[in-house]
């Protein structure tokens, strides 16, 4: 019976992985998006909220990452299309996947993206730039939440990473040039 | 009554004990400290009453349970009680030493949440800035001013100027318009880091991956210093934060100087990584 | 440990040859002796590393470290080693498998634990789990991660080679050893007491290992799984907490810390257990409230599983929950508020004699109760804002956790060594010791309140000079603390070889638990006919 509990406490804490991510979909916890089914509301409020685009990019890409407006004024329930623009500096292509979170994090469940780039891995090649488009809309609920309904401004942000299957390559490189760092230290 | 007492305080009081008030304030700590730094904004300013409520509170419970023991340990020794009572139960007394300390959170538990929501309120703020930890140094950018944006390394000790407090010198400080609602957007290019600054009241982890936000208002123009706050590998000790809180005229100024100065994103000629390495070696 | 001379020639005496003896044993005195000898060893070791530090810290600048060879890597290694051979293996075994071995049998009457071969494994996983853990800190770089070994800094990109590696499987054996003992204790509890020994009248020591298993129970797994997460994503490519990957190093935080909040009170509870015979024995009465003391540790371990993430409010979590772990945090004090008052109210009409094992425990309830109230300014999410990280909260965990445990462990020790080898300690020379101690642990950690007021964070092997102040008092406090830890063992050896020897029943009238009813030193076998409990009076 004891042997069960403590399997059953291991089982957990790996079932703890996927309920985790569940978890944070379902309630917007740390900022996570809902992606799925979103369907955008059909009355749009003459209320705004701004929203503003961060970029972050990992240090294992020679990417550029910027977003091409840092603000927009939207009305809530509006669909609005907004761009970042990515650029590989380096000379070979590389595979990239972004991250993103919005804040502050309990604005997240008012938050939803009907496109955006961040659903796909993302390949340039050396010095190509493309503009990366997201489309969005603020739920004119967030006035409604009495925790929400004070935020003037959402902030969108995305951190690119390299690919999974790009990745072991560089990471070697990084460690190198760390370990050399960490040892003069 | 708990009440009563967080509010015959005067906040001001509290900075007797706290590290000394200049004109342009420089805020670190002072030897033999044994208080809190000045708090500098709103959000510090409830967090130090709340802390000083606590305090007052938790010494008033160590003297009660140690004056206990003592009068005890003398009233009930061997040699003045020497036939024990077989005394073990008095459910009043149970009943009062489990409502009691209920009844003393619930009051602690009001002005501490009262904090906690005004901390994580949503006021509109005027300017934004982005901070980035590295593994050992933080950078920071100003994308409402013309995307400004700069590394910010430990002076090492040999190269302290006069003035410059050790460990806490930065070769860039974060240069800031005081009396302005600044909004901190937090990440991290490697590990997990903490972007602290006591006297603001502001310790935000700088996650890969989760970028998180928090604001302030500085009151006073002057000198903040704190240190990376979550241990982040070999140099953890060396990352210090640096802010320079400027009158808003003063910041203005700034903005126009530091685009040209970080036109090339690098306020030197040689590389990041051997300044790092540098100022990390001769930190000792 | 055992003391030839006074080996009674008795059937119930017969002990094996010295291999099979302490090698191969499955007498829970001998595991529990043999628990005790490695957390002392332990101690040493983990005492040597905090000493360093102490040294390395009395000064602003750096002293000792050898910068030039990945010296402020040694600190972190350090600190981390420092905090995992504490929890794991000089207060864990020394608690749990020492006094829980040795005198959960005699006190509710049973023979022997209930698998004893189980017993044996337990203990030799854990010397195991110690070897691999200082192989851990002196292959490569060792691990520098702090004892949370928190992603990405503890993931293969920053630690590089195979300590970390070393530090995970140390922490997985470890953990295995303590789920069996776990297992083992509370099957013993369960099935083997004496005819009228019901649970309610059971000691309180006994009941704390038994809240304590069951939190081993339940926490440990939760450490193993994520650790075994950990362990595919630095080798076999998994992206569990790997944000470039999907993944979320925040939820290796929160399976850390879902077991790392019970694992404190894995620490103290078997130290309120002893704690509670003491202050009865020495007042001469019964525990007052002997209920609610037992509830009062189960709701304690209840409560330790729903506020973990008070370890992480600044990790940027919704404020909503924050507000939740502040008051979930907070209603801890009222169970502990319970057991504080009523030992108080145990003393309260006794007559009290001032044996050391009483200093101990009086000792221990002064530093429980200053750590304590520290952890409510810790719980409140708004003062964690200037508190998280500072020498404020290694003040409040020492206070309140390590020291208490420590005093926890002499104070077992000195109430139980009579029973354990049959002689007297050295009266005089345990006072002394008691008191250099304690002045020494409040002379080191009570200034890192001040040093993490004014805002020195931890795990910096150096400073701004503004808090070498109390560093430098901090560090007088570890050398006296130092000298009262060789005291500890002068008084050990002297027990050890003393010609003194005490009764059955050492501490008179006050002693009336099982252990007292047999002869001292607690013969090879004991309660080999069961003791019947049917009738006697409560436990309360």
């Amino acid at each position: 019976m004891l042997t069960t509990l403590v399997a059953g406490m291991v089982g957990v804490s790996f079932a703890s992985v996927p309920l985790y991510q569940l978890f944070c979909k379902v309630t917007g916890y740390g900022g996570t998006l809902n992606t799925e089914n979103v369907v955008a509301p059909a009355d749009v409020s003459e209320r705004t909220i701004n929203v503003r685009f961060d970029s972050n990019i990992s240090p294992d890409l020679s990417w550029r990452f910027v977003p091409l407006q840092r603000q927009v004024t939207v009305k809530l329930g509006e669909q609005t299309l907004a761009f970042f623009e990515a650029e590989n500096t380096g000379v070979t292509a590389q595979t990239g996947q972004a991250t993103f979170n919005v804040t502050p994090f309990k604005a997240a469940p008012y938050f939803s993206k009907i496109e955006c780039f961040c659903f796909t891995e993302q390949t340039l090649a050396g010095g190509q730039t493309v503009p990366m488009p997201v489309q969005f809309f603020v739920d004119p609920e967030i006035f409604e939440d009495p925790a929400t309904k004070d935020i003037g401004t959402i902030t969108l942000s995305y951190t690119f990473y390299p690919a999974e299957n790009d990745e072991d390559d560089r990471s070697k490189v990084k460690v190198s040039a760390r370990v050399q760092a960490s040892h003069k230290g | 009554m708990l009440k009563r007492l967080f509010a015959l305080i005067p906040a001001g009081f509290t900075y007797l004990l706290a590290g000394q008030a200049l004109a342009d304030v420089e805020m670190r700590s002072s030897q033999w400290q044994m208080w809190l730094q000045k708090p500098m904004s709103e959000s510090a300013v409830l967090v130090h009453d709340l802390n000083l409520g606590l305090m007052i509170l938790e010494t008033v419970i160590v003297l009660f349970v140690l004056g206990l023991m003592v009068y005890i340990l003398i009233r009930f020794n061997e040699k003045n009680n020497p036939v024990p009572s077989k005394n073990t139960h008095n459910t009043m007394l149970e009943v009062v030493w489990t409502a009691l300390p209920i009844l003393i959170l619930v009051v602690v538990a009001v002005p501490s949440l009262k904090a906690l929501y005004f901390t994580d309120s949503n006021p509109d703020v005027e300017m934004n800035i982005k901070v980035n930890g590295n593994q050992w140094y933080w950078s920071y950018s100003y994308p409402d001013n013309g995307d400004i944006a700069f590394d910010s390394i430990i002076v090492p000790d040999g190269e302290l100027k006069p003035g410059q407090p050790r460990m806490l010198s930065v070769d860039n400080p974060l240069v800031l318009p005081a009396n302005t609602k600044i909004r901190f957007l937090i990440a991290s290019n490697d590990v997990i880091h903490n972007f602290a600054m006591p006297s603001l009241a502001i310790k935000v982890d700088a996650t890969p991956g989760r970028v998180n936000e928090v604001w302030t208002e500085i009151s006073e123009v002057g000198n903040y210093y704190a240190m990376c706050s979550e241990l982040c590998g070999v140099n953890h000790g060396f990352m210090p934060i640096h802010i320079k809180a400027v009158s808003k005229e003063a910041f203005a100024k700034w903005v126009e100087e530091a685009k040209e100065k970080f036109a090339d994103n690098s306020s030197s000629d040689y590389p990041k990584t051997v300044r790092l390495a540098e100022a990390v070696n001769n930190a000792r | 440990m055992s003391n030839e001379a006074a080996t009674h020639d008795h059937h119930a005496d017969h002990k094996p040859p010295f291999f099979q003896r302490w090698f191969c044993s499955t007498n829970h005195k001998d595991i529990g002796t043999l628990y005790l000898a490695i957390s002392m060893i332990a101690a040493l070791v983990g005492g040597l590393m905090s000493w360093y530090i102490r040294l390395e810290l009395a000064e602003p600048g750096i002293q000792f470290l050898d910068v030039e060879n990945n010296g402020f890597q040694f600190y972190n290694v350090l600190v981390t080693a420092h905090g995992f051979i504490m929890v794991f293996f000089v207060v864990m075994p020394a608690l749990i498998g020492g006094f829980g071995n040795w005198f959960v049998p005699l006190m509710i009457g049973a023979p022997d634990m209930a698998f004893p071969r189980m017993n044996n494994i337990s203990f030799w996983l854990l010397v195991a789990g110690f070897i691999l853990l200082l192989l851990s800190a002196v292959i490569g770089d060792g691990p520098g991660t702090g004892w949370t070994v928190y992603p990405p800094l503890s993931n293969s990109d920053f630690h590089p080679g195979p300590s970390v590696d070393f530090g995970i499987l140390s922490l997985h054996v470890a953990g295995a050893s303590s789920i069996l003992g776990a297992i083992n204790l509370i099957v013993t509890i369960f099935n083997m007491r004496a005819p009228g020994m019901t649970i309610h009248r059971m000691p309180l020591f006994v009941w704390s290992i038994l809240i304590t298993a069951f939190l081993l129970l339940l926490a440990l797994p939760v450490l193993a799984g994520a650790l075994t997460m950990l362990l595919t994503d630095r080798n076999f490519g998994t992206h569990f907490f790997d944000a470039g990957a999907g993944g979320d190093p925040v939820l290796w935080q929160h399976l850390f810390w879902f077991f790392g909040h019970p694992e404190v009170y894995i620490i103290i509870l078997p130290a309120f257990g002893i704690i509670s015979q003491v202050i009865s024995t020495f007042s001469k009465k019964p525990i007052f409230g002997y209920l609610g003391m037992a509830y009062a540790m189960s709701a304690i371990g209840v409560v330790g599983f729903v506020v973990w993430a008070h370890h992480m409010f600044t990790v940027g979590f919704d404020v909503d929950t924050r507000a939740y772990f502040t008051v979930a945090t907070m209603v801890i004090a009222v169970p502990t508020g319970i057991k504080i008052f009523s030992w108080l109210a145990t003393m309260w009409g006794g007559s009290i004699k001032m044996e050391v094992p009483m200093l101990y425990a009086l000792a221990f309830i002064f530093l429980f109760v200053v750590g304590g109230v520290t952890g409510i300014t810790l719980a409140n999410a708004s003062a964690d804002l200037v508190f998280h990280d500072t020498y404020f909260v290694v003040a409040h965990f020492h206070y309140v956790m390590a020291i208490a445990a420590i005093l926890g462990m002499f104070c077992g020790f000195y109430y139980w060594i009579g029973k354990m080898c049959g002689n007297q300690y050295p009266r005089g020379l345990a006072k002394l010791q008691f008191w250099v101690f304690f002045i020494g642990v409040n002379v080191l950690f009570f200034p890192q309140h001040f040093s993490g007021l004014a805002g020195m964070p931890r795990r910096i092997p150096d400073y701004p000079d503004a808090y070498s102040g109390w560093n430098y008092v901090s560090s007088v406090g570890a050398l006296i603390t130092a000298v009262g830890t060789l005291l500890f063992f002068v008084v050990l050896w002297m027990t050890l070889r003393s010609k003194e020897t005490v009764a059955a029943n050492q501490w008179g009238e006050g002693a009336t638990t099982l252990e007292w009813t047999v002869p001292s030193p607690a013969p090879f076998h004991t309660h080999e006919e069961l003791p019947d409990m049917t009738g006697k009076a409560p436990a309360e």
